[in-house]
């Protein structure tokens, strides 16, 4: 990697705010990168006019390179919402600090990994996985303990829950070479875009794969979809292409609706007040002048690295 | 020990000097050595033996001699790692001290750690707005300083809505400043009951908040928790904690103060003096950088 014979781009406290904001997240949806970026201009550079969001996330990657951090776009499997996450380039040793997980969590993770990489349907279910637990590597884990652990990884975004556990958008971005390298026999590749594919539909004759947005956009405005291996009638609904302008009307993404969700949480009234009169729902964070540096929450890529070794370049 | 002229890069570095400029500049190495591939691999395997190189007699003796010259790539990648080890460290508000650096991320280009560090330190700054600072003069412990400053919009692009109790932070250092700098322990949970919060009861958004306050914002070195010897009951005094000190200032907490009561900082006449001052001394150039101090 010659990051010498590339011209770096420049930081300015607009790229620097929406990293720093970007670190608080890990991944983000597109519209929500859009809101993220007009925000740092509206606070740093009001009447600049905003860089198309490729060359801003094109010129911030340049400076991270160095650092072996990438912000990286990719789609989601099951809707084919465009999603941003940062991830890392190169395995470290420190990585092995990095994770608020206990060696027992981690191997629990990969099992997971293994029973979703390994089954048909990228799904594995809770019980399958609970099963694995007497073969963790590190201290003895409960099942009921292994729950909840699962639980921590689909609230920081690694795992996806919907009745059964699938690898988040995130995890994919993040571990793909990983994976393809580990797995090279049971991994499922897209016939269309010929990246890893954990959730998709098959052919039932030929039995190539592809992800539901390539189905999408492949077999758009077909009313006859073939499958483009064996020509075979295609025997699944196909899926609309993801429309931001639809969701734009809806007013609402996903992930938005969820910070609006924990942000009402956080205004509980208490029973007295400071005196003024001013209720203690002012002392929600928006009011903290102590402005600590956003808790990296996201620093999914060691973890990444940790627990597999990823040996990247 | 590596001589230090001022920035640390003189020219007695020789070989290693061409790998430290940002912008990747590529002159031609002094030393024989050869460039080779990335090792994005193991980033504690950088050093190699190069032919010549290590001990180099009197004139290099500031160089460890048993290390040999490394690349640049493996200086980026170490330089990377320190990076991340840091941001990951502070993720946790505990004073990342320079004997974990040491151990976990220097390793064998410890006679190097102060360039490293520095660097290190150079790339927060411009890439993330993050200066490291030293949490108190000759402490070898670091914190994680926002140069940018906060604006409540961010809290609507956050994704971390975890930290709630900075809110209770908040008050309880508007506490103790108002007060004097110094309060006695119970003095805070008289005034906190009044907003439902109980030393001895769980809360719904700070959990445990004596925990939090006598225990986690002090090991967070945003408070000090001293006891006030001859007490019975024994009580204990809180003040403002280093960390404090380097992330807000006693003018911001006066307009939280005031923002709160709807009032303007002039009417606390001592306390806007006070926070006056302190702006003053704040402003004076500091006698020594922000590096790290050897």
């Amino acid at each position: 990697m010659q990051g010498s014979t590339r011209r770096a781009g420049i930081m300015t406290d607009v790229h620097r705010r929406f990293l720093q904001l970007m670190m608080t997240h890990g991944v983000l949806e597109e519209w929500d990168v859009r809101r993220l970026q007009k925000h740092c201009y509206k606070v740093h550079d009001r009447n600049a006019t905003m860089e198309k969001l490729e060359d801003f996330i094109n010129n911030i990657n340049s400076v991270l390179e160095s650092l072996y951090i990438e912000i990286k776009k990719g789609v989601t499997e099951d809707d084919g919402r465009p999603i941003y996450a940062l991830v890392n380039l190169a395995t470290t040793s420190v990585s092995k600090m990095a994770t608020d997980f206990a060696e027992n969590e981690l191997d629990l993770f990969r099992k997971a990994l293994e029973l979703i990489i390994d089954s048909d349907t990228g799904f594995a279910s809770s019980t399958n996985i609970l099963n694995l637990v007497d073969q963790l590597k590190g201290k003895k884990m409960r099942k009921k303990d292994a729950e909840q652990v699962l639980q921590k990884f689909v609230q920081n975004k690694w795992l996806i829950e919907e009745g059964e556990f699938t690898l988040h958008g995130r995890a994919i971005l993040e571990m793909e070479h990983y994976i393809r390298e580990t797995y090279p026999d049971a991994v499922k590749i897209c016939n269309i875009c010929h990246s890893l594919l954990i959730q998709g539909q098959s052919c039932e004759t030929c039995g190539i794969r592809m992800h539901l947005p390539c189905v999408a956009k492949y077999f758009q405005s077909n009313s006859e979809p073939r499958c483009p291996h064996c020509n075979d009638y295609w025997p699944h609904q196909v899926p609309e292409v993801f429309d931001p302008e639809k969701e734009r009307e809806t007013g609402i993404s996903k992930s938005n609706k969820k910070v609006l969700a924990v942000q009402a949480a956080l205004v509980v009234p208490a029973e007295g007040s400071l005196p003024g009169g001013l209720p203690a729902a002012a002392l929600s964070e928006r009011e903290a002048s102590v402005f600590p540096v956003p808790r990296t929450t996201s620093l999914f890529f060691t973890f990444m690295v940790n627990i597999f070794g990823i040996n990247r370049s | 020990m590596l001589q230090k002229q001022g920035r640390g890069r003189s020219g007695a570095q020789g070989d290693r000097d061409r790998g430290w400029s940002r912008d990747g500049d590529s002159r031609t190495p002094r030393g024989s050595i050869a460039e080779e591939a990335p090792s994005t691999s193991r980033g504690s395997s950088g050093t190699q033996e190069a032919p010549g190189a290590s001990s180099q007699g009197p004139r290099r003796s500031q160089t460890a001699p048993s290390v040999g010259p490394r690349t640049q790539k493996q200086l980026e990648l170490k330089v990377a790692e320190l990076v991340q080890f840091l941001l990951i460290k502070d993720q946790r508000k505990i004073p990342i001290k320079r004997t974990d650096i040491l151990k976990h991320v220097v390793g064998d280009y410890k006679d190097i750690f102060s360039d490293l560090l520095k660097l290190a330190a150079e790339r927060l700054q411009y890439v993330f707005g993050y200066k490291l600072v030293e949490l108190e003069p000759k402490s070898n412990t670091y914190i994680l300083v926002n140069t940018l400053d906060p604006v409540e919009e961010d809290a609507e692009v956050r994704g971390d809505q975890g930290t709630p109790t900075t809110g209770l932070l908040m008050i309880v250092l508007g506490l103790i400043f108002m007060k004097g700098n110094t309060i006695k322990e119970t003095e805070v949970w008289d005034f906190l009951r009044r907003l439902g919060v109980y030393p001895t009861k769980k809360h719904l958004i700070f959990g445990d908040p004596k925990k939090l306050i006598t225990e986690d914002f002090v090991r967070q070195r945003y408070l000090e928790y001293r006891r006030i010897p001859h007490t019975d009951p024994v009580d204990y005094e809180l003040q403002w904690g280093p960390r404090t000190n380097l992330e807000t200032s006693k003018m911001k907490v006066l307009k939280f103060v005031a923002k709160i009561h709807n009032q303007d900082p002039k009417d606390w006449p001592a306390q806007y003096c006070e926070a006056l001052a302190d702006e003053e001394s704040r402003a004076k150039p500091e006698p020594s950088g922000p590096a790290p101090s050897s």
